[in-house]
């Protein structure tokens, strides 16, 4: 299997659009968001906000985050790479 | 109980579309940065109360540090590790007002568990709890304690921090409403909480299926004929009347049991004892109560709270849940205004997958 590097950027960009959105967030770009930043320890949001931006994937991406699993996606990277796992699942 | 089947999957932003919905949830969204942590101030109390979870355990017998150089240090590093609103609690806080203002001064939100009959000060500008346990004859009997709701009206006239905090028991149901008949006539605000049996605790204040049937009619009656005193909703009804505890329903996300400090209560809350020590172990909103049996109204401000996840799956039940979340902040947030319930309907929590 080959990965689309264009999709997972495309991917990337756009989860850290929502963020960005979600938070408020001020000078930064989705093409300049760090996509390994950890948004609990280094952004510094909580779970609420956390739920929130889950739901907004959720919707965005079309895909089911289990409860158990939304407080793992601490990172755009790691969102990116649940999101694309989620997908594959579904095919 | 109301138990619709809600077959349609909904979006978020279809759930949210709705303007009261979208209104409401950016309403109490502006709150979701409230990080809280607890404090026991005194192990001194006026009171003996049965059934106190205070004086179960351990904590009680923590060594108080009154030193307010040492508490302004631990507020000032709660401050810096996050902590935006405190909660100061066990066993009676108005014996320390030095205390209460050190960390009112650092940290400016918050709110003090008393029994209202020592006053606090008004420069401590925090939400503050009036614990009421029946009428006063019950009081007297329980709380070994004479004309306590009249004390603390007196201490309390006109002030805008008190809420009187209602236990129900199973020797109390019926005197709710007297109670509430006498805060409404003096303009007082009441919420409600239930009793949740410290751990061994085998009294007659342990709820029943029956007592906690009739306490939940009860609330709903004083709700609707009250609704300017009574700061509750339905959904509330539901969750702290409910068979099942807070704990079974909603998957309790205090410390003491969840072990997961990746996010949320888990990793952030703390439950400090006198001696400004805490024990993961032993970490909630009121450590040595059952959990099996807790419907504790702290517990479930916190605990309904972190899950909006599972209600955001259709409007109800994300109606109900931002229910709870307006009155919780009403009850806990000095000055918040409680809106109207938006979900009028006793519903199901949502199960769980």
């Amino acid at each position: 299997m080959t990965i689309d590097t264009t999709d997972t950027t495309q991917t990337i960009t756009r989860i850290a659009e929502i963020i960005i959105n979600e938070l408020k967030l001020e000078d930064v770009t989705p093409e300049t968001f760090d996509s390994d930043l950890d948004l609990v320890d280094e952004v510094g949001i909580d779970s609420m906000d956390l739920a929130t931006i889950a739901l907004v994937i959720r919707d965005e991406f079309g895909i089911r985050i289990d409860e158990d699993d939304y407080p793992k996606l601490t990172t755009v990277r790691i969102i990116a790479e649940y999101i694309s796992n989620k997908r594959t699942e579904n095919e | 109980m109301a138990n619709k089947i809600i077959d349609q999957e909904y979006k978020f932003s279809d759930i949210i579309a709705d303007p009261a919905i979208k209104e409401r949830f950016a309403k109490v969204r502006k709150y979701f940065f409230l990080r809280e942590s607890t404090y026991d101030m005194s192990n001194r109390c006026n009171l003996r109360c049965e059934g106190c979870y205070y004086y179960a355990g351990d904590k009680q017998f923590a060594e108080e540090n009154l030193n307010t150089a040492d508490w302004k240090q631990l507020m000032t590093g709660e401050k810096e590790r996050g902590i935006t609103f405190v909660v100061l609690a066990g066993a009676e806080a108005a014996y320390v007002p030095d205390l209460c203002k050190t960390c009112f001064d650092t940290i400016p939100l918050g709110c003090i568990a008393t029994n209202g009959l020592i006053p606090i000060a008004k420069e401590i500008d925090y939400r503050i709890h009036l614990s009421v346990w029946g009428n006063d004859k019950t009081s007297l009997e329980i709380r070994k304690a004479k004309n306590m709701l009249v004390r603390q009206m007196e201490n309390y006239q006109g002030d805008s921090r008190a809420i009187w905090v209602y236990t129900f028991t199973p020797v109390n149901i019926d005197e709710a409403r007297e109670v509430t008949e006498t805060l409404a006539a003096n303009n007082h605000q009441i919420t409600f909480n239930m009793f949740s049996a410290p751990v061994g605790y085998d009294g007659h204040l342990r709820h029943t299926p029956e007592t906690l049937a009739r306490t939940g009619a009860i609330m709903g009656e004083l709700l609707a004929e009250f609704p300017d005193t009574v700061i509750f909703s339905p959904y509330n009804i539901v969750a702290h009347t409910h068979e099942r505890g807070l704990h079974d329903l909603f998957s309790c996300s205090y410390p003491r049991m969840n072990p997961s400090t990746d996010i949320g209560l888990g990793r952030s809350f703390r439950q400090y004892r006198t001696d400004l020590k805490w024990d993961r172990a032993a970490a909630c909103c009121v450590p040595d109560t059952d959990c099996d049996d807790c419907r504790h109204y702290a517990a479930g401000s916190a605990v309904v709270t972190a899950r909006m996840y599972r209600h955001a799956t259709n409007p109800l039940h994300f109606s109900a849940w931002l229910d709870y979340v307006d009155t919780y902040l009403a009850v806990w947030v000095k000055a918040y205004e409680k809106s109207a319930n938006l979900c009028n309907e006793l519903i199901e929590p949502p199960v769980h997958n």
